[in-house]
């Protein structure tokens, strides 16, 4: 085993699930201005999803993945219309309603499925050896899928109409409205699709962690550095800055230890926000 | 391209601290799920004060379990017997969440509402958030982890559980029956629970003349990719991996990864949770020969004469029963346990008074643990002999199966290699005297 080359995959595959949940939490915060606490937890309710759906009742793994994705971005459309809306005038609400919501589905995992941890099979055993180094198909999966989602993504943003609507809700909703783009509409695709990015991204990974209700709780906070180091609003860089966050990560982890890690993490945190306060991206794009 | 939504909506500077403050409250949100008993003059009362949730719960929600069989089954025969009257026996359990201040609510709400007389915890990192309560009320409290033992906690008593000393048997049975073996590799989380526990592998390596690799490998308890942590501890093509006391959510996926990564070697662990999981996300070849600490209760081996846990294989089938076999873990039968020798010496103490309880539980200095009788013993160790230490199970997992290989002396091994222990629990700021 080529110890450099196992960690560079190691590094990318973190790099890819951060990347879907981290584009997902700027998403929701850049067109509705909501700090979505509860992300973790969608991230939570995909894993449980193909726990229910694959590990429980045998449908294939990407078919349960697929529902995962689906079902997690309803869940946030529903999100949006009981919480986010009702409460848009009031910065603070969103976010108070969102940490309520993240002790309700919490409350909901462990009723649906117990305290301890989901058992997830793999749904494929299967590897590829390269340089010396080993990337499971499971995890290929992800990083495939990460790629996938993300370029799609790119492409709606850019050169769809409705994304060029969601940009300039971002921007400045009220001129976007005055332009005739409905805020509501606008602001229910980005929390499907920012739901959607957490809850794929926690089926996708359910059978390489222990899927727990609490979960949530290390994910989200890991999200938080990265799209703080990005630039919070910048889509661009919650993904440089996962890439970035993931490979700091996982090098230290592997040469030093994981507690030395977590430390470096959030030094680096702290020395973006002192030298590019408005993160890697924030700054340039605001220039 | 989103970002003007800070300018519109929420300043940076309030992401930054309404994020920050929110986190804080996140923290110090939840509580313990307290579940209030009703019961007459005929009941006595016991604490259960263990995480019932979270990623610790595996070590207190299955003994929880385990004490709901005990109670049914002792209740049923009438009761516990106490200066001539019996008395039924009722378990009130509080989730400390494996949280010091959780912990501290909940010794104060069974002492104060519930009124129990005694508490049975995990301890750990819980058990620092009651140590004053206890010793304030005088209240008889437990602990699975004798490394919580002080010579300020004179009603703390460590009676099944000898954790992490017992590690050195499996250790040592490894060396004797496989002594090709000569290098290896741990790692552990970083928690009050991860770093005895390595202070005794490391001992038991050393006297085993098998050499550590690498330093143990420390991660954070909110780790949850294993592979880097994996790949640095194959790097060095060790013989042996040993997973310390590493949670149920930590020892599943660091054996996955070892699986995936390639790994073909000895791997040994003091706990081995819902194992069959372990295995269907592995192979049975993967797992055969996987050394751990803790046997299946429906293990022939335990009929054995000395054993003196009441009908193991019948608590185990009903255990299954009532929750599944694959429910089963380290903790379902300690607790149990426990209660056995706590029953045993009000009984004989003609009272259920906690100070009265503890002298008889202590009398004579031996005491039936489940394993066989053992001596209350570790003031070397942790400056007071409130640990019953005896025989502890080697378990090794054949054919998919765990399977009872020896009972081996936990007190023979610190007479030839005490030294060690204290040596590397010093290290680790481990010892009893060095703990803050």
């Amino acid at each position: 085993m080529d110890l450099l080359w196992q960690t560079a995959v190691n590094a990318t595959y973190a790099a890819s699930y951060m990347a879907l949940i981290a584009v997902g939490l700027v998403m929701i915060f850049g067109v509705m201005g909501v700090i979505n606490f509860a992300h973790g937890e969608l991230y939570m309710l995909g894993a449980y999803c193909v726990v229910f759906l694959y590990a429980q009742e045998t449908f294939p793994f990407l078919l349960a993945v697929a529902a995962g994705l689906v079902f997690v971005g309803f869940v946030g459309v529903i999100m949006e219309r009981t919480m986010f809306r009702p409460l848009r005038d009031n910065p603070l609400g969103g976010l108070i309603a969102s940490i309520g919501f993240l002790l309700i589905l919490q409350t909901l995992a462990v009723f649906g499925f117990g305290r301890r941890m989901g058992h997830v099979p793999p749904s494929t055993q299967g590897k590829i050896e390269m340089f010396g180094a080993v990337l499971t198909y499971q995890r290929l999966f992800v990083v495939v899928a990460a790629i996938l989602l993300l370029a799609a993504l790119w492409v709606f943003l850019k050169r769809s109409k409705f994304g060029r609507a969601l940009r300039a809700c971002a921007q400045d909703a009220e001129a976007a409205s005055l332009q005739g783009i409905s805020m509501n509409q606008t602001a229910r695709v980005a929390m499907f699709i920012g739901a959607a990015l957490a809850g794929v991204a926690g089926a996708l990974t359910a059978p390489l962690v222990s899927p727990t209700p609490y979960i949530g709780h290390s994910i989200i906070v890991t999200a938080f550095i990265i799209i703080i180091v990005g630039g919070v609003g910048s889509l661009e860089g919650a993904v440089i800055a996962a890439v970035i966050y993931a490979f700091v990560h996982t090098f230290v982890t592997t040469f030093f230890d994981g507690v030395i890690a977590n430390i470096v993490g959030l030094a680096l945190m702290l020395a973006v926000l002192v030298t590019r306060p408005t993160g890697l991206f924030g700054a340039r794009e605001r220039a | 391209m989103l970002r003007k939504s800070l300018d519109k909506k929420i300043s940076r500077r309030k992401f930054l601290g309404t994020t920050a403050a929110s986190g804080t409250a996140l923290a110090a949100m939840g509580g313990g799920l307290s579940r209030v008993a009703f019961a007459d003059s005929d009941t006595i009362k016991i604490g259960f004060l263990a995480p019932l949730t979270g990623p610790v719960s595996a070590w207190g929600k299955p003994g929880l379990d385990g004490c709901l069989i005990w109670a049914d089954w002792v209740n049923a025969k009438g009761g516990v017997n106490v200066g001539g009257k019996s008395y039924n026996i009722e378990f009130v359990g509080y989730d400390n969440e494996y949280d010091a201040a959780k912990a501290k609510a909940g010794a104060t709400k069974l002492i104060k509402e519930d009124g129990v007389k005694f508490i049975m915890m995990l301890g750990g990192d819980t058990w620092p958030g009651v140590e004053k309560i206890a010793e304030r009320e005088g209240m008889l409290f437990s602990t699975l982890l004798p490394s919580d033992l002080s010579p300020d906690s004179t009603t703390l008593v460590a009676p099944c559980e000898v954790h992490p000393i017992y590690n050195v048997t499996g250790v040592e049975w490894l060396a004797e029956n496989k002594p090709d073996l000569k290098t290896a590799v741990m790692c552990a989380q970083d928690d009050s629970l991860g770093k005895p526990s390595v202070a005794t592998y490391l001992a038991a390596f050393e006297a085993a003349g098998i050499e550590m690799i690498d330093d143990p490998l420390f991660f954070d308890p909110t780790t949850t990719d294993f592979a880097p942590v994996m790949t640095k501890l194959l790097a060095g093509n060790p013989d042996i991996l040993c997973l310390d006391t590493c949670y149920a959510d930590y020892v599943h996926p660091l054996c996955e990864q070892a699986f995936q990564q390639g790994y073909k070697g000895q791997i040994i662990s003091c706990t081995a949770d819902f194992y069959q999981n372990i295995i269907e996300k592995t192979s049975a070849e993967f797992m055969e020969g996987f050394i751990f600490q803790f046997p299946d209760f429906d293990d022939p081996a335990l009929n054995s004469e000395g054993v003196n846990f009441v009908n193991p294989n019948e608590f185990y089938t009903e255990y299954a029963k009532r929750y599944g076999a694959s429910q089963w873990g380290a903790v379902s039968w300690e607790y149990a346990s426990i209660m056995d020798l706590w029953a045993d010496a009000a009984s004989r103490a003609g009272s259920a008074e906690p100070a009265a309880v503890l002298e008889a539980m202590k009398a004579g200095g031996t005491g039936k643990h489940a394993f066989g009788t053992a001596d209350w013993w570790g003031t070397e160790l942790f400056g007071i002999d409130n640990a019953l230490v005896g025989d502890w199970p080697v378990v090794v997992i054949e054919g998919g199966k765990a399977t009872i290989k020896e009972f081996r002396s936990i007190p023979a091994w610190w007479d030839k290699h005490k030294d060690l222990m204290i040596k590397h629990m010093t290290a680790l700021d481990q010892m009893w005297n060095q703990r803050g």
